[in-house]
């Protein structure tokens, strides 16, 4: 049979890094072929290959049986390759139309002539079953509909094969399953389509075949019909995977930290509204609620990075409502803030200086109290990086050059590192690849069944409810209740998220 | 970047980056030259022969070598002030007027002082001279850290002052009754630094201090605990306060420091090269040292090959001036380019790392 694709042994390396080694992909004509592996594992750089962005070392790619050289995108277009990046790039003042033929405008005489691409992108949309208003300017559009422009940006260029980058990250659950019926009708038109994702739920929905990669090499090719998504997920990981850590019984007494009616009000608006609760010795309180409801303000608050307009905190026994974030952290509270590049990391400073942060002022780092000692720092950063398997494994290397989930662990590593008491984690999982996320939930949970205690909160309702050993529930600014592990449900959760208390009965 | 995160292995190489870091410096300088050559040949000169007696005027003999050493001192500070002010998350764009203040210091004190043995005085006319450039940073940075006033306007604002009350200081204030060219009273022979190299070159030891700051300041960034967090605090200002690190007392500590360094550039030019004070004291030495800061990257020991070059550039173009009819303000444009270019250098950063997509 002849492929619509085929790329043999492909090889692409960038200075000492190989990003695709000796990989080959066949994708059969007319169908959806997923390209799925872990951040960094090298899928994006294949179908940069494959669209002429980056030329490879080696290997050879076949269009529809044909040998070609794809030496930019305007090569690979004339192939009828057409991408979709991430990123969508429409000019948001001009409308529909003009994005979609820009580039290649119909012309009459020296004028364009606006009215016939009006008609050709209407009349692609209607061949293909997809809706859009070609009139409308892009910038009134949602991201779902900017997604189908660009698709039908491709077709309008002729492209047989289509590449989607991560084509599910920007869209709703809704929009999603409206690209699933988008790709069916491209599908039944004899179009092929290859689909980068790291999402496999979206990949067992939308895809015929899959294509496995893992550190730039290829793994397995299957159909879909007979994989399933734990299978999957070790191709992708190299090995099983178990989020949720092993939690095991624990008896511990007492608590760690109590909030008494605090709140905290930002530009006149109360933003935590009388907060009080308690985290217990030995457990995981997690903090659920729809974005925005106040979670990030309550763990920054309990960081010491908010100040605390009422109420009290009292943490071991201690009033702590006044003291600094360095006085938190040195009596054993540990942050791990939501936004990393921001607030947890210093992008310019090497792995082994953002391991330090924040803790340079410990007497174990410091000589003759006032210089740093290099050589402990070295060997608390070369340990930290062999104990949490921080990629690369080099204490030099600048923080910006690791992967998310890389980038995630060196924080973890500092906070967790410093052998605190209470763990205030917000978000900690978020954009961060399966195999980080294991080791991330391993951590929290260790760190509990010995009994410490820990903050979690997340947007992921799977994760909280996993975790978790008691649920907090917020809802604008405020704990609407507070669930047991046992008696939560999603359902539960989910009316309280959105401040329907009375039809759930909670108990605080 | 973002190829480059995809292997777990990565070696201890020169990376692309590094070099291009190394690269755009010169390139820089390259190009403001070009552009610089537009002018002069819009004047009707050869650019070649320009830039030729430029580098002679600078390099070309002991005389002039000595000359250009002399200029880099009190560049060499104001860029050591600038430098330490960004490693402090702010800017210090008002080094001409502590400048101009630390050499009204050192001139009080040397004046003033009197009995003391020379090292002694030297130290207190040095430290006068810091103090009243701090001083004179003092009120913009109580602003900037209680209400948030704009560091730009504010200190641009007191360069003016500083002008101004050193024409007062020097006209009327501490005027010299009987000198030949408006200046202030002299200071003592007990303040004059010695020289390193004695008459006809008269080149003091005020290199060696720029010597020294640079040794010290490198060692204070990155082997005391204060100096990673003030580049904490330079370098993600949020994640350092995240950190606990106190970041508004940081930034009001370097911009002191700052203050005082270019205070004590300007003593060095009163103690070493004119022994009492002009109105003419800089010809703007404090907004040299920005862009050689931006240059260099914020390196206090590249600084010092920064502020040599930048030396060499006024000493050189008095010979332009001599031998080829060129105004020397041809330095002024040639570093008005250097800044346009500078301004540029993303761009050609861009335009480099661009070309590795093989």
């Amino acid at each position: 049979m002849e492929y619509a694709v085929e790329m043999r042994h492909i090889r692409k390396q960038f200075r000492t890094v190989v990003a695709n080694d000796d990989v080959s992909l066949a994708v059969r004509p007319g169908t959806v072929h997923a390209v799925i592996g872990e951040n960094g594992a090298g899928k994006t750089t294949l179908m940069n290959i494959l669209y002429g962005l980056y030329l490879p070392d080696a290997g050879q790619i076949l269009i529809d049986g044909k040998e070609r050289h794809l030496r930019s995108a305007t090569d690979a277009i004339s192939c009828g390759i057409g991408m979709v990046h991430q990123h969508f790039m429409l000019i948001p003042r001009l409308s529909v139309a003009d994005n979609v033929v820009l580039g290649s405008e119909p012309k009459k005489g020296l004028r364009y002539d606006r009215q016939a691409a009006a008609e050709a992108v209407a009349r692609v949309c209607r061949e293909y079953g997809l809706s859009i208003d070609p009139k409308r300017p892009v910038r009134e559009i949602s991201l779902g509909m900017q997604q189908r422009v660009e698709i039908v940006k491709m077709l309008y260029r002729g492209a047989n094969i289509i590449i989607l980058d991560e084509p599910t990250a920007v869209l709703t659950p809704q929009e999603i399953d409206e690209l699933g019926r988008t790709l069916s009708q491209l599908k039944k038109r004899g179009k092929t389509i290859l689909i980068i994702t790291h999402k496999l739920e979206e990949v067992m929905d939308f895809s015929d075949d899959i294509t496995v990669l893992r550190n730039g090499r290829h793994v397995v090719t299957v159909p879909k019909a007979e994989t399933d998504i734990p299978s999957l997920t070790a191709y992708m990981v190299g090995r099983d995977i178990h989020l949720g850590g092993q939690k095991q019984e624990t008896h511990f007494q007492g608590s760690v930290l109590e909030m008494q009616n605090v709140s905290y009000r930002r530009d006149g608006r109360e933003v935590l509204k009388d907060i009080s609760l308690t985290v217990r010795k030995g457990e995981i309180l997690g903090i659920a609620g729809i974005d925005g409801s106040g979670q990030t303000e309550l763990t920054e608050l309990i960081a010491g990075v908010l100040p605390c307009d009422r109420g009290s905190v009292l943490y071991q026994g201690e009033d702590v409502t006044r003291r600094s974030i360095a006085q938190r952290k040195a009596t054993g509270i540990a942050f791990i803030p939501q936004d990393r590049h921001k607030h947890g990391l210093i992008l310019d400073f090497s792995v082994e200086e953002n391991l330090l942060l924040g803790m340079q002022r410990k007497s174990q780092f410091i000589r003759r109290r006032f210089l740093q000692d290099r050589k402990a720092i070295h060997q608390m950063a070369e340990n930290s990086i062999q104990d949490f398997d921080i990629r690369p494994a080099d204490s030099a290397n600048k923080a910006s050059a690791l992967s998310g989930g890389n980038q995630q662990k060196v924080i973890v590593a500092r906070e967790v590192g410093n052998q605190p008491t209470l763990i205030v984690a917000d978000q900690p999982t978020r954009g961060v690849d399966i195999g980080a996320i294991e080791s991330i939930h391993d951590i929290l949970v260790r760190h509990r069944n010995v009994g410490g205690a820990v903050v979690l909160a997340s947007l992921e309702l799977d994760e909280v409810m996993m975790l978790s050993d008691r649920i907090a529930v917020m809802y604008d600014g405020r704990i609407v209740g507070i669930l047991s592990a046992a008696e939560a449900t999603r359902e539960k959760i989910g009316l309280m998220m959105v401040g329907r208390v009375s039809e759930t009965e909670v108990p605080q | 970047m973002k190829n480059r995160t995809k292997s777990p292995a990565s070696g201890r190489t020169v990376t692309r980056q590094q070099v291009v870091n190394l690269i755009v410096p010169f390139l820089l300088i390259f190009l403001s030259f070009l552009l610089s050559s537009v002018w002069i040949v819009m004047m009707g000169k050869n650019p070649v022969e320009a830039f030729a007696v430029l580098f002679k005027g600078a390099f070309g003999s002991s005389a002039n070598l000595v000359g250009t050493i002399k200029k880099s001192v009190p560049i060499a500070f104001c860029t050591f002030a600038i430098i330490v002010s960004m490693k402090g998350n702010a800017f210090n764009i008002g080094a001409e007027g502590q400048f101009a203040f630390g050499a009204i210091g050192a001139t009080l004190a040397g004046n003033l002082i009197q009995g003391l043995p020379s090292p002694l005085c030297i130290a207190l006319c040095m430290l006068a001279g810091a103090l009243f450039g701090m001083l004179f940073g003092l009120f913009p940075t109580i602003m900037h850290r209680s209400h948030g006033v704009d560091l730009l306007v504010i200190f641009l604002l007191m360069n003016n002052v500083a002008e101004y009350f050193l024409q007062y200081f020097v006209l009327d204030l501490f005027k010299s009754e009987n000198a030949l060219v408006p200046s202030s009273r002299p200071i003592q022979p007990a303040a004059e630094l010695p020289y390193l190299l004695g008459p006809p070159y008269r080149m003091t030891i005020a290199i060696l201090f720029v010597l020294v700051c640079a040794v010290v300041l490198s060692w204070f960034f990155n082997k005391t605990v204060a100096g990673y967090e003030m580049r904490a605090v330079g370098q993600n200002r949020d994640a350092a306060f995240y950190a606990g690190i106190p970041t508004g007392r940081y930034t009001s500590m370097a911009l002191l420091i700052s203050c005082a360094l270019a205070g004590i550039g300007g003593s060095l030019e009163v103690l070493g090269n004119y022994h009492c004070l002009y109105t003419e004291i800089s010809p703007g030495f404090g907004y040299d040292g920005i862009p050689i800061a931006l240059l260099c990257d914020a390196n206090p020991l590249l600084a010092v090959i920064g502020s040599i070059s930048f030396g060499a550039l006024r000493n050189g173009s008095l010979s332009l001036q001599a031998k080829m009819g060129l105004s020397s303000e041809i330095v002024s444009v040639i570093q008005g380019s250097l800044i346009l270019v500078i301004a540029s250098n993303y761009f050609i950063r861009y335009l480099l790392n661009r070309r590795k997509r093989g």
